[in-house]
């Protein structure tokens, strides 16, 4: 670098005339800045711009965090404490009996066995669906194939309200059977005819979802149609190599769509509402919005944010363990729950 | 040879066989709602209390247009359009943001890449009841005997640390921009995550080779976010901002964790009602008004989705 | 057991269906396998060559035709029926089980009367491990495996239920070239010691020629030529087979007879007895060239390529379809670059002469079509 300087040095003042228009040379500009300074000077910049960069993260975790913060602190306040004219950031004493009080007050005992009976149920029914599904659409050849997926995958545009108008119908009158039931009196259709408040209603009519196959289905077909040919010839069932062969190679997905479709079961607030009210059927989400945390006409904050908590702990725990999963299945999803 | 013709025909036909328990299922709660709610639609003032009784309904767009003539649907439009043009530049642009700073760090990116997904495995109506708390103001008739003591919330209590006056957020006789602001500021906290890890998985697939290469020519950091980053990210952008905006149109259950199912304050039942709020709210007296509202929202879904697409494909880059 | 495909065709329907045409992969396919041999299925992609293993396996169905495995119709017998062993050209191992695992696979799907002890499975694995000498990396997952190693355990896999007939699609074609050496003289040693007709598919001649007893050439669904490799490779029944087979490959000329002899551009440079008057082309062998100051044939030297025993003269002519002519001569001969010309002589028996129309073989003199009935 020094000799290439030098060079330059001497070769601009033998031409000493053309000095001026070598400065603008590129050459020139590059040996002539100080390269220790320049790279100092960078390091600065780099230094700043990374403490930029955390700072900036930081504070936007913390306040991404900081509803979580105020639900767990505000939780174990006595309502005294949480009433104070200036809120305090971190309780002055620990008041756990808050979560059983809003334990009791909201039900939750029954409400999360009538929830993980929902989830787990329609769960797996689901899964078999959409693996038997996937796998039709991914292995075997059969009439009307690429038809029917067309069809499947246009019903994804449509927004779920619009099914719900005539769902409601259907399931507080399945068809007219209830009508029936009622005309010639039998006791038996009115009670197949009515879904309402029945674990059924919250069950079936969310078994499918054309999104789920669709994405199992991609999952399949990167499994190379050899190995299908190849369990063929050795005469395996199609059943047998599914079972052995593509739901052990889909795994990943299939626990992302485990995890997503429970995750849906627990946030379902909407359609339960509309159809399961009574204590038997009705889910978590429903049973804490519903619940009456007024005590003394006032609403004791504490008791309804250690509510809320109980609430939010499974969902936590299941991403703790399953983070990987839930991340993938939502980058391709988009769709809560 | 006839078993093997059976044989034949059975392989043609097995998809179905495996595919029927899905079908049958969607054409009970898909495919016959599609066909049925067009139907109640278009049946001027129909209601299934009637129709059992064997009422007879004109066809015609009486449905839609006493839909489109109520002042209720109109508040619930507006809402919806004011959130979702608000909510969804808004949470792109932070996610962005983010999702850039993110895939800059090396230290500790995945913890705080974890720390801003936690909102997704949220339930969206309990953490509302939360942010409800936190704009809340609380035990405003707290105190000894006949004191009236005005307590704030947590949020109100910043902002007077900052020495700005509290506002009345989300109680009775709030204004409504406060509540707007409310919602949208929840809003873009739930939407975060799901932008932020689309938009960090397209950066991250991003040859890295292009950020060498400016940084040999010596681009600035601006330059090669406009210039390098933004349009190789075009398809994620297109893509978080075309379901933001479906996402957006369906606004309801974050309304209902923060007002609850009056959707508005205490006394203004509706004040923030959606176009879904709207559809539910029809859904067990007026089916006919209720389809029409709901393929009105599919209407604007559709036309909002491909004028997306139709723009994102002419700036996409690649 | 002797595998009889009689009239095989297959026809794929068009893939739009605007133009509606088929596509014929496989056209009247007529052979049979001699029991125990090894025969290789040989031509250019797209010829039908894998499409006549598949059907073979039972995987795809015959358009029209028959196939039999011994006096057994097996045309419309399921694959698992038919008692073959199949190894995939990407081996298709279950990527989830062990290399144990995959090899008992196939027995674990018997049943009935069939099925076996788990013990004798186990044994029977062993066995076919041994075989292939993998039974040291029975614990192991495939992705732990080398290509070879991957090919042997699709290999054993294939073997275990003592198959009737073994097919392997293209088994060399993931190896690298050392491996692909080695395992082929493999395959053969295999084939030699279990004694099963055995059939492969390759698009690379040499693979097929070296290690087959019969190969068959096939291009654009229809069967060229069938034969023990060397009397392919000697007298080759068209212009295709004879471009096809060989390395380097044939040189091929635009030539004409006329009154019994056959020019090359101006120069007459073989008597061709019995070819009557007509435009040719005529296809040489590299090794057809023996270096000759008055010999017929005058070529433009381009490059000399010492090889050691032999050296390849690269060399232009005015008659010649390809950019240069290639020969393979004795290093004695002593030709060097900075002769400009260089003059052949050609061995007749290494010249062939084709219809220009029909590019079919024609015979001169004392060349002969040889019969498959040899066989």
């Amino acid at each position: 670098m020094f000799d290439i300087k030098k060079i330059s040095e001497k070769i601009s003042s033998l031409f000493g005339a053309k000095k001026e228009q070598n400065d603008t040379s590129v050459l020139k500009t590059m040996e002539e800045k100080d390269m220790s300074r320049v790279n100092r000077t960078q390091r600065v910049v780099q230094v700043l711009v990374k403490i930029a960069l955390y700072a900036f993260l930081l504070t936007m975790a913390v306040i991404v965090l900081f509803p979580f913060y105020w639900m767990l602190i505000s939780s174990v306040k006595s309502l005294e404490e949480y009433n104070l004219s200036v809120p305090t950031l971190f309780p002055e004493a620990f008041h756990f009996e808050n979560y059983v009080e809003g334990f009791k007050t909201a039900n939750l005992g029954q409400l999360f066995l009538n929830t993980v009976f929902v989830g787990v149920v329609s769960t797996i029914l689901s899964l078999v669906i959409t693996v038997l599904s996937a796998f039709a659409f991914a292995r075997l050849e059969f009439v009307g194939k690429n038809a029917l997926f067309a069809a499947l995958l246009a019903t994804m545009m449509i927004p779920g309200e619009l099914f719900t108008i005539t769902n409601y119908q259907t399931i507080n009158d399945f068809f007219g059977l209830k009508t029936l039931g009622n005309q010639i009196g039998s006791k038996f259709l009115q009670e197949i005819g009515n879904w309402q408040n029945t674990y059924t209603v919250l069950i079936v009519p969310f078994l499918v979802s054309v999104f789920y196959i669709y994405l199992l289905k991609q999952n399949f077909m990167q499994i190379p149609n050899e190995l299908y040919l190849a369990a063929k010839v050795d005469g395996t069932t199609d059943i047998k190599y599914l079972w052995k062969v593509m739901i052990p190679l889909a795994f990943p997905t299939i626990i992302s769509i485990t995890i997503l479709k429970m995750m849906g079961a627990w946030n379902s607030y909407i359609w339960p509402r509309l159809v399961a009210n009574d204590d038997a059927h009705k889910l978590i989400t429903n049973g804490l919005r519903g619940a009456d945390f007024t005590v003394d006409s006032m609403v004791h904050y504490p008791r309804q944010m250690a509510a809320v908590a109980i609430v939010s702990l499974p969902l936590f725990l299941v991403f703790l363990f399953f983070r990987k999963y839930i991340m993938k299945g939502v980058s391709r999803s988009g769709i809560k729950g | 040879m006839a078993e093997v013709l059976k044989k034949i025909k059975f392989e043609k036909w097995k998809g179905w066989l495996y595919l029927s328990p899905a079908i049958i299922l969607l054409l009970i709660f898909t495919v016959w709602p599609i066909f049925n709610t067009i139907r109640m639609a278009f049946l001027e003032d129909f209601n299934t209390l009637q129709a059992s009784r064997g009422a007879v309904f004109e066809i015609g767009f009486k449905n839609f247009e006493k839909v489109i003539g109520y002042k209720d649907f109109l508040t619930c439009l507006g809402n919806t359009m004011i959130l979702c043009v608000l909510t969804v530049p808004l949470s792109t642009i932070l996610a962005l943001v983010i999702a850039v700073c993110l895939n800059s760090i090396k230290f500790l990116s995945r913890f705080i890449q974890t720390i801003f997904f936690l909102p997704y495995v949220t339930n969206s109506i309990a953490i509302g009841m939360v942010f409800a708390a936190m704009f809340n103001i609380v035990g405003s008739f707290l105190g000894t005997d006949n004191q009236i003591v005005q307590t704030w919330g947590i949020v109100n209590e910043v902002l007077r640390a900052f020495g700005m006056e509290p506002i009345n957020w989300i109680n009775s006789g709030s204004d409504y921009w406060a509540n707007i602001w409310v919602m949208v500021i929840y809003i873009v906290w739930n939407a975060l995550p799901f932008k932020i890890l689309i938009l960090l998985g397209g950066l991250q697939s991003v040859n890295k080779q292009y950020y060498e290469a400016a940084k040999i020519d010596g681009t600035s950091r601006i330059r090669t976010f406009t210039r390098i980053t933004v349009p190789l990210l075009s398809p994620m952008i297109a893509y978080v901002v075309i379901t933001g905006f479906i996402g957006g149109f369906k606004e309801y259950s974050s309304i209902v964790g923060i007002f609850g199912d009056g959707m508005g304050p205490a006394g203004e039942k509706g004040k923030l009602n959606t176009m879904v709020g709207y559809i539910y709210d029809s859904l067990s007296l007026h089916q006919g008004r209720a389809s029409a509202a709901a393929l009105i929202l599919f209407g604007i879904i559709f036309i909002v989705t491909m004028i997306n697409l139709y723009v994102s494909k002419k700036k996409t880059h690649y | 057991m002797k595998v009889e495909l009689q009239n095989l065709t297959k026809i794929f329907p068009s893939r739009s269906k605007k133009q509606g045409e088929e596509v014929v992969a496989v056209n009247n396919f007529t052979f049979a396998i001699p029991d125990g041999k090894l025969v290789g299925l040989l031509g250019p992609s797209g010829c039908g060559k894998s499409t006549t293993l598949y059907m073979i396996s039972g995987l795809q169905k015959p358009s029209s035709g028959k196939i039999f495995f011994g006096d057994e119709d097996v045309t419309d017998l399921a694959p698992e029926s038919r008692g073959i062993g199949l190894v995939f050209q990407n081996y298709a191992l279950y990527p989830h089980m062990t290399v144990k695992q995959n090899i008992m696979f196939p027995l674990q799907n018997l049943k009935g009367e069939d099925r076996l002890p788990k013990e004798v499975m186990i044994e029977r694995a062993y066995e076919a491990a041994k075989l292939v000498q993998i039974d040291e990396l029975m614990d192991r997952k495939p992705s732990e495996l080398s290509g070879g190693q991957q090919q042997r355990v699709a290999i054993a896999r294939a073997l275990v239920k003592m198959p009737r007939v073994l097919l392997l699609d293209e088994p060399l074609s993931n190896l690298d070239a050392r491996l692909r050496l080695q395992t082929r003289e493999e395959i053969r040693r295999i084939q030699k010691e279990t004694g099963i007709t055995t059939v492969f598919v390759t698009h690379d001649q040499e693979e097929a020629m070296s290690i087959s007893d019969i190969i068959v050439v096939m291009k654009l669904g229809v069967v060229q030529q069938i034969g023990k490799p060397q009397e392919v490779y000697d007298d080759p029944k068209n212009l295709f087979v004879a471009k096809f087979l060989g390395t380097p490959p044939i040189n091929v000329f635009e030539g004409k007879v006329s009154g019994g002899k056959l020019y090359l551009g101006e120069d007459a440079v073989l008597d061709v007895p019995g070819v009557s008057d007509r435009a040719v082309y005529v296809g040489i062998r590299p090794e057809a060239f023996i270096p000759m100051s008055d010999g017929p044939l005058q070529c433009e030297i381009s490059n000399v390529e010492v090889m050691g025993r032999d050296v390849s003269v690269v060399s232009k002519h005015v008659a010649s379809i390809n950019p240069f002519v290639r020969s393979i001569v004795d290093a004695d001969n002593k030709i060097s670059v900075s002769d400009e010309f260089v003059r052949f002589y050609l061995k007749p028996h290494k010249v062939f002469l084709f219809d220009k129309e029909t590019e079919q073989r024609l015979y001169f003199g004392n060349q002969k079509p040889a019969s498959i009935e040899e066989m």
